[in-house]
């Protein structure tokens, strides 16, 4: 019950895009079309479940005060958290160039329309904040960890693909020659943040 | 040269990481006596801006030893006490807890499997009758901490002499307001916190609700920040979470005033 | 100078502005910009950041190897980063100011405007070039984020680098002007006016 209740929060009511804004320079940039918007998702998804773990796991054992008790009791003051920004963009930016090497492989169609937004997943503020967020959360095991970090990736998937779909459909409207593509699309991304606010008074 | 040969790149990514890592660590080690000595006196410099010595500017001004000379002058004695109430150990007068030692406590005192032991949590007594105790909790992006003063107990209930509170990124201008806005930390003046109830202290929108008067109905509610709801919440819940640890302590404390050989103050405000 | 250098330190403030133009950048223009006084250290910091950043990997391109070069990018990034928070930590006369800076520390690593010049211009260009490049397009966001901060703090809290300037005149202060989604409007609009004066980046 508490990882369902943790899952829903995490997608809709703590939601990276629209509660914390992070992750904004792909969601923006890569939204044009569905089929992209979803490629990027899955990425997105993909390298959140993978680092996220991984950096639950350094955290705990290595880099918080005292975590490297377990290798000798010697070493209970050591407190090597000044490395923690480090470490967890070298362990992000590891996953990122992996699955960078993958979709080139495997997808160059994908590959080429993600251009340099992929190899920047490394830098979507939505990964490194998702393992900020979890330094953060203290959370108690490796389980409530894994599905934070789904939630946050399905809550990033989720908004890059709505929008992306609201974008395809605009291709028809009438809007202003200026305002066409990247200035609507910042507004209309205002307006669904405004609308993700009702979820914040949520509590689960 | 070729420098996609798997060994260049191995090599490479490897002589980086240690370079990288030897540097900060040694940077890290080599300054941490002088960022210690810094911080102790931010410390200082904020619980005596929280009890009304003067202004948290004013103390930056000063400079490092004049605070801690200043702080020397004024505390009376400085303690530990567990969660029933009982005293724990005397602290040395010169000793602060940082940041770094509240978030320790505050695992200790939420429980869970980062608990190192059973809480201490500290007390500074200055020698005008003014208690300081600090506050650990988690705002939106980071930890937010600070200290709340007491003033003396009158007549059994507790009334806050003044608060200050810092964090580590909170955004500018919204949530950063709990450090940067004396307006919010004067709402704290007067307010007495509830030790006989769950919700101790709450920070909620429009504050406690008025009576026909204009007086507060409540003296244990105060206005949010607009625009910061998380680190509205998250403060108010590290203040919930501190201040219930500390209640068998302050329960004692103003029940100690009842005794009349104490002579009663006047009534804040 | 020649006609290219100049070209590579004009662009990037109006003609290839990284926030409007190349969408880089978005998520700390969003949180930065509640007031002028975060959005100029932000700004600042950026530019330092920025330039230092590309000029290093510039000097480095030739001996970075492809596959890793993501990891490279950002732990020189962060090295330099957690560097200078370290040594301004250390003094007396710079705590203060570090502790300004500090929280911006995360938002200064994952800018996308730092990786994303690193990426596209630093690792093809001589160092002189790429420094430029760096600094000219830190001022290029800087821009953007002062003129969006002081909509935001003239409406939103009524003064301008906390100096009162509507409440005296019995303004109300707007309080969804403090709420990122106001921001995201706003930068919306701004793209809207230069894409009326540059035709040319306008979307069909």
């Amino acid at each position: 019950m508490e990882y369902l209740s943790l899952f829903v929060k995490s997608i809709f009511v703590d939601n990276m895009i629209f509660a914390y804004f992070l992750g904004m320079c792909s969601f923006l940039a890569v939204s044009k079309n569905v089929k992209t918007a979803a490629g990027l998702g899955v990425a997105v998804i993909f390298v959140l479940l993978v680092t996220l773990p991984i950096n639950y796991l350094l955290n705990r054992f290595v880099l918080s005060p005292g975590a490297l008790q377990w290798l000798s009791p010697s070493l209970a003051d050591v407190d090597l958290s000044f490395l923690s920004f480090i470490i967890f963009i070298a362990v992000i930016a590891a996953i990122v160039q992996i699955v960078e090497m993958v979709v080139e492989k495997y997808s160059p169609s994908l590959y080429s329309s993600l251009g340099i937004f992929l190899p920047l997943i490394a830098v979507n503020c939505a990964i490194l904040g998702g393992s900020l967020f979890m330094q953060q959360k203290d959370f108690v095991n490796l389980g409530e960890a894994t599905v934070y970090a789904l939630g946050s990736g399905i809550g990033w998937f989720l908004a890059i693909v709505s929008l992306a779909a609201i974008r395809e459909k605009m291709a028809y409207s009438n809007v202003p020659k200026a305002l066409k593509g990247l200035g609507i699309t910042f507004i209309t991304v205002g307006l669904m943040g405004i609308a993700f606010m009702t979820f914040m008074g949520i509590s689960l | 040269m070729n420098t996609n040969n798997n060994l260049y790149t191995v090599i490479y990514t490897t002589l980086i990481v240690v370079v990288v890592a030897a540097l900060l660590a040694f940077v890290s080690q080599s300054l941490k006596a002088k960022q210690d000595a810094n911080e102790k006196a931010d410390t200082i410099s904020q619980m005596l801006t929280a009890s009304g010595f003067g202004t948290k500017a004013e103390f930056q001004k000063m400079g490092n030893a004049a605070v801690l000379a200043r702080y020397a002058e004024e505390i009376g004695k400085a303690y530990t006490v567990n969660v029933s109430g009982e005293k724990v150990t005397d602290l040395p007068l010169d000793v602060v807890y940082s940041p770094k030692e509240l978030k320790r406590q505050n695992y200790n005192i939420k429980g869970g499997s980062n608990k190192t032991g059973e809480p201490e949590l500290p007390v500074f007594e200055f020698k005008n009758g003014i208690t300081v105790v600090p506050v650990y909790g988690a705002g939106l992006w980071g930890p937010v901490w600070g200290y709340i003063a007491f003033e003396k107990p009158v007549d059994g209930s507790i009334a806050i002499k003044g608060a200050y509170f810092d964090h580590e990124s909170e955004t500018a201008g919204l949530g950063a307001r709990i450090k940067d806005d004396p307006a919010f930390q004067a709402e704290f003046v007067g307010e007495k916190p509830d030790f006989n109830s769950e919700s101790i202290f709450e920070i909620v929108k429009g504050g406690s609700p008025k009576n026909a008067d204009g007086s507060e109905v409540t003296d244990n509610k105060i206005d949010a920040i607009s625009g910061a709801t998380m680190t509205s919440n998250g403060l108010a819940d590290a203040i919930n979470t501190w201040l219930g640890a500390y209640v068998s302590h302050f329960k004692a404390c103003s029940a100690q005033t009842e005794v009349p050989a104490e002579e009663p103050k006047g009534e804040e405000e | 100078m020649n006609a290219k250098l100049k070209e590579t330190i004009l662009n990037p403030i109006f003609k290839g502005n990284p926030i409007t133009v190349l969408v880089l950048g978005i998520c700390s223009s969003l949180a930065v910009t509640v007031t002028m006084k975060g959005a100029l250290v932000m700004a600042l910091s950026v530019i330092v950041v920025c330039g230092i950043s590309s000029l290093i990997l510039s000097l480095l391109r030739n001996t970075i190897p492809g596959r890793v070069r993501i990891i490279v990018q950002l732990v020189v990034v962060a090295m330099m980063v957690i560097l200078v928070d370290q040594i301004l930590k250390s003094f007396e006369a710079t705590y203060a100011i570090d502790k300004q800076l500090s929280v911006y520390i995360g938002l200064i690593i994952t800018n996308c405007i730092v990786m994303g010049r690193i990426e596209a211009f630093a690792l093809g260009n001589k160092p002189w070039p790429s420094f430029l490049d760096g600094v000219a397009n830190g001022a290029g966001y800087g821009m953007i984020l002062l003129i969006v901060a002081f909509f935001r703090e003239l409406l939103g809290s009524g003064t301008l680098f906390g100096v009162d300037i509507l409440n005296r005149l019995g303004y109300v202060p707007n309080n969804l002007v403090i709420l990122p989604p106001f921001a995201l409007i706003l930068i919306g609009c701004i793209v809207w006016v230069q894409r009326s004066i540059q035709k040319d980046l306008q979307e069909k």
